[in-house]
């Protein structure tokens, strides 16, 4: 059983870990905006920032 | 086609127009031209995916005016941007207030949109708050194209000023964040280290591994005790330097001589440790106070703004130039130039023009004043319809605005004092409870058992431990705030709870409270037959439609079908006259029709021909009356103040039969009727709408105001009704009074468990883990009761 003398140890490393990453996402304001965070993964990233006139093509055509 | 709707609002399509695109292999309707282009821009900037996630349809984009086009450019003056914006270096930072997001996709929407520009550096939408935080290079790029870019995809922001009130809101709700996360996170482990040491007991364990586990638990408890349970300590410390016992007092005392015992039974090895305890009673008791605090915020949230009523910027003549300044700097004397659809920025006199405004923010008359020259106009007030040159008498901070505002902090003050009931239960107990710990120590040391004093005193102190006592009022306040929340009942201050059950007076305001607060039709007369009646209302409606005046409003509901007008033209105090077909239409006053005048308040002429009359009335909600007879049954006298002067006062009186009505009450005279109330012993409910009400609302014991009410008041109103339904003050009595009982039940019982307890413990029989047992188990007890309140 002294085997508890290590795998407790790393399991709180383990807990300090989760709750650093919990302290980062509180501050990077992540928690201020619930909805939101949850509809991020249905979007498509973005190509390129910047768009530029040669896009104009696949404009609809009105 | 009259049942296709909008691709981009969903609102009906009219009929006879064609706007439309092809989008996704299908040709798409629009109802009008600013929907369309601002889909067309949206496609086009290759952020069509908002239309395939969104969840809820976009508001309706009005294609921007000109004339508001020029007014973004304001933002743009140095004075002005400084005053709403922070300099970092290059960056300018600033919060935006923008209206029109209505589901998640469109913060997306709005983020992607202005990531496009190459001077934006960082821009983060928060879709609950309505708030755009943007950084960027002011030198590149000036705050005007930005709004103008938001612009063109159908939202519009404006600048916002969060108040330090707000900052350090927030500031408070990441710390209860992160310490619920301490708290819960440290329980789990203890917990489980917990359940090894239980079976350890039984089934027999190595000192050398129990030992260990003690200390390991006791490292994680660290943690909570020295940072999650901080605020109970520094509550019950600022409540002992007030010589005044909180519940805080008992609860910091419980966490932390369990703490300490536990830890000298650790270092000593010897007796029981307690850290499980320790860490779930800080848990729990931190989970209602951040359900209570996140109520608050998100009260604060709904009621967005108040600044906005406070305009910005105003334009300034100087030397005939005109001038864009902050209104801030205005100084009596300046002369500025309000054009229709302003705000004013200043009190002051009319030198120049005619107009009328819109007080309603000053005194919830929501009926225009007629202004000119020579007339009094006031800081907040709109500006109708005309263009006015005013003199300012009296800066923005001076101004009646800024007033009303100070009164209202001065009221604040005055909150009527109410000890909280646990907490004088408290202060009893725990004094008593010490007392009596202080003797059994006393006992066993120098009578009885010197060895066993040490412990026996602890589990007296476990055993009554005032866990039960102290989560008995929080948890079914919090379980009630949440279910009342549900049914659309927001509370934001929950002492509010604890009052609600004593009240005798319900106060209400009249206009926008009691009534609708807007003008609605009440009886059309036709004076030919060539027309129908909805025919003759939608023609009023379609020239209705393109008046800012607030009677306009009133027929946007009857508009069946847009006509084509021609020549349309606005008379300033008037009426509306355009071509349709040919024949001359004329929408207005009788004078403005060339009629005479009778009781009705909106005439419409065909060339020069009578054809109907329109008598406009601000109606009763429907459900006043039933609710008022349910409350007068239950015993409450009720009472109406009012600001408003005319007889609909007196005819509302002799239709509803109020206890007591006074009315022309300006915001100050509310406040001394209500203070007069609770003088004399009154338990007072406010139940108003307008900033003229606000004030009133610390001077009585409970406040409620309706989502439609003006962002001041929903600030700070004890209770916001989220539905447009004043019988939701049924839910919120009865809501309290089922969470007064429980309450009740939780105190009977903690109480009648320490009482059979503390004879037991102090003679010795109970040992230290029968008490951690029976306080868990009266713990649990409480918590459950509690939680039959989310049920109904």
């Amino acid at each position: 059983m002294s085997i508890i003398y290590v795998l407790i140890p790393i399991a709180i490393l383990f807990v300090l870990i989760g709750l650093v990453i919990f302290f980062w996402a509180v501050r990077s304001r992540q928690f201020d905006d619930l909805d939101k965070e949850g509809f991020s993964i249905l979007f498509d990233e973005q190509r390129a920032p910047k768009r530029n006139s040669d896009n104009d093509n696949d404009k609809p055509p009105l | 086609m009259s049942d296709a709707r909008c691709f981009h609002c969903h609102e009906p399509v009219p009929a006879g127009l064609n706007f439309s695109l092809v989008f996704d292999g299908q040709q798409r309707a629009f109802c009008c031209a600013g929907c369309l282009a601002v889909a067309d821009t949206i496609i086009a900037s290759n952020l069509a995916d908002y239309y395939r996630f969104r969840t809820e349809p976009a508001s309706k984009a009005n294609a921007l005016p000109e004339k508001l086009k020029a007014e973004l450019t304001q933002f743009d003056a140095a004075d002005v941007l400084s005053d709403v914006s922070h300099q970092h270096g290059d960056l300018t930072e600033i919060e935006l207030s923008v209206s029109g997001i209505s589901c998640a996709a469109c913060a997306w929407l709005i983020e992607n949109q202005l990531r496009q520009l190459p001077s934006v550096h960082k821009v983060n939408v928060n879709s609950t708050t309505q708030r755009c935080y943007l950084s960027w290079n002011a030198q590149q790029i000036p705050l005007s194209r930005i709004l103008q870019q938001l612009a063109d995809i159908g939202y519009q922001a404006s600048p916002f000023i969060a108040d330090a009130e707000e900052q350090r809101y927030k500031a408070e709700l990441s710390r209860f964040l992160k310490r619920l996360a301490v708290s819960g996170i440290m329980t789990m482990q203890v917990m489980m280290l917990a359940v090894a040491l239980y079976f350890g007991d039984y089934t027999g364990i190595e000192a050398s591994h129990q030992g260990y586990l003690r200390w390991i638990s006791m490292l994680l408890t660290l943690p909570v005790v020295l940072y999650a349970a901080l605020p109970f300590v520094k509550s019950a410390w600022r409540g002992i330097k007030a010589r005044q016992m909180n519940m805080d007092v008992p609860v910091s005392l419980a966490i932390y001589y369990t703490f300490f015992a536990s830890a000298y039974a650790t270092a000593f090895n010897t007796g029981e440790v307690y850290f499980e305890s320790v860490c779930m009673f800080t848990f729990l008791l931190q989970l209602g106070k951040f359900f209570e605090y996140r109520a608050r915020t998100r009260a604060r949230d709904a009621t967005s703004n108040l600044l906005k009523i406070m305009p910005v910027s105003a334009t300034m003549l100087r030397d005939e130039q005109q001038e864009t300044v902050s209104a801030k700097r205005l100084t009596p004397g300046d002369i500025i130039l309000v054009k229709p659809g302003e705000t004013l920025a200043a009190d002051g006199d009319v030198i120049l023009g005619s107009s009328s405004t819109d007080e309603s923010m000053l005194t919830g008359e929501y009926k225009p004043i007629a202004k000119t020259v020579g007339d009094t106009v006031l800081a907040g007030t709109v500006n109708h319809d005309g263009l006015l040159q005013v003199k300012v008498t009296s800066a923005l901070g001076s101004s009646r605005l800024g007033q009303i505002i100070q009164l209202q902090q001065r009221t604040l003050s005055q909150k009527p004092a109410m000890l909280e009931k646990t907490d004088k239960l408290a202060r009893y107990f725990v004094e008593r409870l010490l007392l009596i710990a202080a003797a059994t120590f006393m006992l066993w040391y120098f009578w009885l058992d010197a060895d066993r004093a040490f412990w026996i005193t602890l589990s007296v102190l476990v055993a009554t431990c005032p866990c039960a006592l102290s989560l008995a009022a929080p948890t079914a306040v919090t379980c009630a705030l949440a279910s009342l929340n549900r049914r659309g009942v927001l509370i934001k201050n929950s002492a509010a709870l604890d009052l609600l059950p004593e009240l005798s007076i319900v106060v209400f305001d009249k206009t926008g409270t009691l009534t609708e607060g807007r003008f609605s039709l009440q009886q059309c007369r036709l004076h030919t037959d060539t027309v129908s009646e909805t025919e003759a209302l939608n023609l009023i409606a379609n020239l209705e439609a393109y008046s800012e005046h607030p009677i306009s409003r009133a027929f946007s509901g009857y508009l069946a079908q847009k006509l084509p007008l021609e020549d349309v033209s606005i008379t300033v105090g008037g009426g509306i006259s355009a071509r349709y077909q040919d024949k001359k239409l004329k929408v207005g006053s009788a004078a403005f029709c060339g009629l005479l005048q009778s009781d009705s308040m909106v005439y419409l002429t065909i060339d020069e021909q009578p054809i109907a009359e329109v008598s406009l009335h601000d109606a009763l909600r429907p459900e006043v009356q039933e609710l008022l007879a349910s409350l007068r049954q239950q015993g409450y006298q009720l009472m109406m103040l009012t600001g408003d002067s005319s007889s609909q006062a007196d005819a509302l009186q002799r239709q509803l039969q109020f206890d007591q009505m006074i009315k022309g009450c300006n915001p100050e005279q509310k406040v001394a009727e209500i203070t007069r109330l609770v003088d004399g012993g009154h338990k007072v409910m406010m139940l108003g709408d307008g900033i003229n009400d606000a004030p009133a609302f610390h001077a009585a014991h409970v406040s409620v105001t309706l989502d439609s009410g003006s962002d001041l008041s929903k600030n700070q109103a004890d209770v916001v009704l989220l539905q447009p339904n004043i019988t939701l003050l049924h839910d919120l009595l009865h809501g309290s009074l089922a969470a007064k009982q429980v309450i009740k039940q939780n105190l009977r019982w903690s109480v009648g468990y320490n009482l059979l307890i503390i004879p037991l413990a102090v003679a010795g029989f109970v040992s230290p883990y029968i008490a951690v047992l029976g306080m868990s188990f009266s713990s649990l007890l409480v918590v459950s009761n509690s939680l039959r309140l989310l049920k109904k």
